[in-house]
């Protein structure tokens, strides 16, 4: 049988010394190709501590983490970047995007990361991005220029710049509104029915989390649900801890 | 490279921080350039009028006022050397001019006027007259001239030791650039002082030598010392006698240092603190690209970068600075009179510019260690 594309077993992260503070205990779940999955949580409750550990920003105190193969803890720092850059995208709540650069750089800074010319070779799969994106017309824009919806936007497309296997998304729709909330969900269905790229967004929006396939609850640092959508279902089906519960 | 990029970008985001950087850099680089040059022209000046027209290593009687004998060994001895550029024998008699009243005591130095050329460069120093040592010529200082109303032309009375006074034309007036010198010296042929001394055409007061490098006379006069004592000469150093402008000359070569280490310093630590600001200020787009997959070294080399670009840009500007304050100050003291031109070698452009690169690197050591050394999980984590 093969491997699933993440797979977390007994994961597990504890901040401080002196006063140490469990954030995540014992979390295992396996992510397979394509999947559209959701994490929910309280604040604080670990979600993206576990979001982060995933996405090889932090390192584990205890458990084990496969990420497409690769042992996480086999990995120099190097080969963390690579991985980020190459298998992994990003969505942050804050969108991030770095202001000293257009449009069109911060999107295609990834693929400059990994050495390619992203304005020959990917010229194509840009100006369909842009497309996809409806970003035509900014390109040339300062990031600081762009309305907060479009600073998503442009996060998004620079998530998916190196067509990764993996986007995490941390609260990609904490700071939208409801009608760029939506055209954020719409994109993230699109890539993910479209490429197969797998979708892992932590958030505390039910309406997302509700149209995602598949919502892994964290509580206190521990897995307490992990279920598949069954979407026409009464929510509550799926078990406690759904949000607007 | 991306780096590069980076930085090219942060520093045209920051114009101001940038600019400032840069002309600190120049500043200091023109600072260390002028300062040098001026004090390494100023000593070569003070050395020039102190020893470019006087013997740097004189080999002489160990008797004082014995003649010294210019034989085969001296002379195979004194051209043995690959350092000696001019070896002139002089015959210097006392002499006394009187005036009116006044009786003025001048040290008559005979030779070959070709000779004494190399060393005193009369012919190039003669001011009024010509420069001509003929037989009953004499040439005399500005000085002497200008006091006694002593014209080209002229005869003067001169009064030797024990013989009768003797009555020379003066062919030429010279300008040694020392009005001592000027007041007190006067040269005539080789014959008259032969004569006046009485001693035999192989025999000379002194045989006086120039280098081609005046600060290597010790290791010669050493050399010849060994050589010569047996023969009942001695050889005099111009570093011994001189022991006090050589000390003032090492101190002035000792605060030049002191004063461009100073700048550098100063210059080293302004960069290294605007740097590290940068850095702070930039460590949300570093964990940003390292969060997107920069590597650690990728990263730290963009503050490396920085540093060059304006180590490069600020070193290339505090050239030109530098050659324009030296440009400024010759021309201004030549105006004046006063001054003398200031000579900024290339080597000296050449290892400032080297050391103003290598204190801009320097000074990027700890904003690329912390940029290197940053967790972008800190810069997610903390918005």
């Amino acid at each position: 049988m093969a491997d699933a594309l993440v797979t977390a077993e007994g994961l597990g992260k504890t901040y401080g010394v002196t006063n140490p503070t469990r954030a995540l205990d014992g979390v295992s779940f396996e992510i397979d190709d394509a999947e559209f999955v959701s994490i929910i949580g309280r604040s604080g409750s670990g979600k993206s501590t576990l979001l982060n550990l995933v996405g090889l920003l932090d390192t584990p105190t205890d458990g084990s983490l496969r990420l497409d193969g690769h042992d996480a803890a086999s990995l120099d720092k190097d080969g963390r970047s690579h991985l980020r850059n190459g298998l992994l995208g990003f969505v942050f709540q804050f969108h991030y995007l770095l202001p000293e650069f257009s449009v069109m750089e911060n999107l295609t800074m990834p693929a400059r990361i990994a050495g390619k010319p992203a304005d020959k070779s990917e010229g194509a799969f840009v100006e369909e991005l842009v497309e996809m994106l409806g970003l035509e017309g900014l390109s040339k824009k300062g990031a600081n220029d762009l309305s907060g919806g479009q600073k998503q936007r442009v996060a998004i497309g620079r998530a998916l710049m190196n067509r990764p296997r993996i986007v995490l998304a941390d609260e990609p729709t904490g700071n939208l509104d409801t009608e760029n909330t939506e055209a954020v969900y719409e994109l993230f269905r699109q890539f993910n029915q479209q490429w197969g790229t797998t979708f892992i967004i932590v958030t505390h929006d039910q309406a997302i989390a509700q149209r995602t396939d598949r919502i892994i609850e964290i509580r206190d640092g521990r897995l307490v649900q992990d279920v598949r959508n069954t979407y026409g279902k009464p929510v509550a089906m799926l078990g406690e801890g759904l949000p607007g519960r | 490279m991306l780096s590069l990029r980076i930085a090219v970008r942060f520093l045209r985001t920051s114009p101001v921080q940038s600019g400032l950087i840069i002309a600190g850099i120049a500043v200091g680089i023109a600072v260390q350039i002028f300062v040098g040059s001026l004090i390494t022209s100023l000593q070569a000046n003070l050395l020039n009028q102190t020893i470019g027209s006087a013997s740097h290593v004189t080999i002489v009687a160990i008797k004082d006022g014995d003649p010294v004998t210019y034989s085969d060994l001296v002379k195979k001895t004194v051209r043995s050397s690959s350092l000696v550029r001019t070896v002139v024998p002089v015959r210097t008699v006392t002499a006394v001019f009187t005036k009116n009243t006044q009786n003025v005591p001048l040290s008559v130095t005979g030779g070959d006027l070709t000779n004494l050329d190399t060393i005193y460069k009369l012919t190039a120093r003669t001011q009024r007259g010509r420069a001509s040592l003929g037989n009953g010529e004499v040439m005399v200082g500005k000085d002497f001239a200008d006091k006694y109303a002593v014209s080209p032309g002229d005869r003067i009375s001169l009064n030797l030791p024990r013989q009768a006074p003797v009555n020379l034309r003066v062919s030429g007036v010279f300008d040694l650039g020392s009005s001592a010198a000027n007041a007190r010296s006067a040269f005539t042929g080789s014959g008259f002082a032969q004569r006046a001394l009485g001693i035999s055409s192989d025999k000379y007061s002194a045989i006086q030598v120039q280098m081609t490098d005046p600060f290597e006379s010790k290791a010669v006069v050493a050399d010849w010392q060994g050589h010569l004592k047996v023969q009942g000469i001695k050889v005099n150093d111009w570093q011994v006698e001189n022991k006090d402008l050589l000390s003032a000359l090492a101190s002035q070569g000792s605060s030049s240092y002191m004063i461009q280490v100073f700048v550098l310093v100063a210059v080293a630590l302004g960069i290294a603190s605007t740097l590290a600001i940068s850095a702070v200020q930039k460590t949300r787009q570093i964990g940003i690209l390292k969060a997107l997959g920069l590597s650690d070294s990728a990263a730290g080399s963009i503050f490396l970068w920085q540093a060059t670009i304006m180590g490069v840009v600020g070193v290339v500007g505090g050239i030109a600075l530098g050659l324009l304050l030296t440009t400024g100050f010759t021309l201004g003291t030549a105006k004046s009179g006063s001054g003398f031109p200031i000579v900024v070698q290339p080597s000296f452009i050449a290892i400032s510019a080297g050391i103003g690169l290598t204190v801009a690197l320097l000074s990027s050591v700890i904003p690329t260690r912390k940029t290197t050394r940053l967790d972008p999980i800190e810069v997610i984590q903390n918005g």
